[in-house]
């Protein structure tokens, strides 16, 4: 494809090419891509007349949403296509069919479908009906949008006034990694690479611990939900306060995950857990950037000996995730971000996965906390949103990502796993052995 | 004090539609102040003001309006 420089919509920012090099790696891994997803199940079929237009205005507004992400040298862009993609695709349950069944292999089909980047829509949204569930189910490919972006989107698809919808995406701001980066002069900036550069050091001393150590080739995603009743959630929030303190809900699931993996695989080597996880740079609640990604990378980390001691190990994240945000750490990674774009997507997706040294895998696990869902009541055209859950993409190793979300008081923790490397039955007990830990009934 | 923690929040931290409408006993948490944005809150009021804030004491009474950050802050310092 030949580019005019009038197609060109947008160039990927620090944090697109940091996710771009992720989605690279997972296409070697011989998954479909970096593929971030948001389920919203409903109550019923929603109005897909206003659906539809509302799908087509965010299109118009952002037309990166149909774009093509092309290479012009070392560079990535967003460009203009001649024929925009298709966004919206319905798929109805046969008569015949279980709607349980129906829904798993249909989000199946659309997370592990193969597509090269070039041609695969930036975004897409996929209604599933049946009889009884019905899901709308947003798929996109991460270097368009980080998850809060998606939220966004979502917000902005269930505003039934126009003049509330142009509020979103203004003011038009540029990307925020570049924003926070301006901040500082460029011997700030190297100073800080280079504190990034001695902090990721230090982590790679430790080897990171695989749970899913066997070497059979990857084939495909699944995932698995566990949604916990209001009681149980409101048991974990109180332990989480209380073990972690108000700053860290997300440690407490990150050390719940790291014990029960730790039960689950005893025999695996290594001499941590290791769990990168990436904060927003967005100001909470602000309706801009809708895409792009706007996000900074941090990691937990824990020695085994530590993960087995439960009150040890909470004091050790808290102190940890204290520690770097009171050295700067976290906005250090901002610089690693931007030299590394510079870097091929192979020599880049290696600096993000190996370990100095070793070349082993960096991650045990990969994690996200969503949060609390604010859809607003009622706001979802035609339909009422009754749960909401997270799928996402995964290099292998790890082959795990753990992700987290409270919808209507409920916490729901989606885990999404690479088969063969993982199966169902080894990601059951990890889920019995998660809630456990979550509801402190271990020790 | 207030305005500068004002600033801080409402410029790094949190958006709101209209900042002046926001009183300092309007809830803080409820507009969207979450566990980063408290971790970068406390370090900011640690360098501008030269207080430590125990680990302990980062709870929901302390952090939940300007007031209460402002009382919590000046304890510090008066202690």
């Amino acid at each position: 494809m030949t580019i005019k420089k009038e197609d060109i919509l947008e160039r990927l920012n620090p944090a697109d090419s940091f996710t771009l090099a992720m989605d690279e790696e997972i296409r070697r891994d011989g998954l479909a891509g970096s593929y971030g997803c948001f389920a919203l199940e409903l109550d019923k079929t929603p109005d897909i007349a206003v659906l539809q237009g509302r799908i087509a205005e965010f299109s118009l507004r952002f037309p990166v949403a149909q774009a093509s992400l092309q290479q012009i040298g070392r560079r990535f862009y967003w460009c203009r296509r001649n024929d925009p993609p298709r966004l919206f695709f319905q798929h109805h349950c046969p008569g015949n069919q279980n709607e349980a069944d129906f829904q798993q292999h249909t989000i199946d089909r659309i997370i592990n479908h193969k597509q090269l980047r070039e041609t695969t829509a930036p975004i897409e949204f996929h209604l599933l009906t049946g009889p009884a569930k019905h899901i709308f189910f947003t798929r996109w490919l991460h270097p368009f949008c980080d998850a809060r972006g998606a939220d966004l989107i979502l917000k902005y698809l269930c505003i039934a006034d126009e003049a509330q919808r142009r509020q979103f995406g203004l003011p038009e701001s540029g990307p925020l990694v570049l924003e926070q980066l301006a901040k500082y002069r460029w011997w700030q900036k190297i100073a800080l690479l280079l504190k990034g550069k001695r902090y990721i050091a230090k982590l790679d001393s430790l080897e990171s611990i695989q749970p899913f150590p066997g070497k059979p080739a990857p084939q495909r995603l699944n995932y698995s939900i566990q949604r916990l009743s209001e009681a149980d959630t409101g048991q974990v929030v109180k332990l989480a306060r209380k073990q972690a303190g108000l700053t860290g809900t997300s440690l407490y699931y990150i050390g719940c995950l790291m014990r029960a993996l730790d039960k689950m695989a005893v025999d695996s080597q290594g001499d941590a857990y290791c769990a990168p996880y990436a904060f927003n740079l967005r100001k909470q609640r602000a309706l801009t950037p809708m895409t792009g990604n706007h996000l900074c990378a941090l990691f937990a980390q824990a020695p085994r000996d530590i993960v087995q001691n439960r009150q040890k190990l909470f004091d050790h994240l808290k102190q940890q995730n204290a520690q770097v945000i009171r050295q700067q750490l976290d906005y250090a990674f901002l610089p690693l971000m931007w030299a590394g774009s510079w870097l091929s997507l192979a020599e880049y997706g290696k600096t993000l996965r190996q370990a100095f040294g070793s070349g082993k895998e960096r991650s045990s696990f990969w994690f996200s906390d969503v949060g609390r869902v604010d859809i607003p009541e009622n706001s979802f055209p035609g339909a009422e949103i009754t749960g909401v859950f997270h799928v996402c993409q995964v290099t292998s190793p790890p082959a795990l990502a753990f992700l987290s979300c409270i919808h209507r008081n409920r916490l729901t923790l989606s885990y999404n796993f690479v088969e063969p490397v993982s199966n169902p039955a080894q990601i059951e007990k990890l889920q019995q052995l998660m809630l456990a830990e979550l509801l402190e009934e271990t020790e | 004090m207030k305005k500068k923690l004002r600033d801080f929040i409402f410029h790094e931290l949190v958006f709101v539609a209209e900042p002046d409408q926001f009183s300092d006993d309007d809830d803080l948490l409820e507009a969207g102040l979450d566990s980063m944005g408290i971790m970068r809150l406390i370090m900011f009021i640690e360098n501008e003001y030269g207080v430590t804030l125990p680990d302990t004491e980062i709870e929901p009474d302390n952090v939940q309006s300007f007031n209460a950050l402002a009382h919590w802050i000046l304890r510090h310092q008066n202690g």
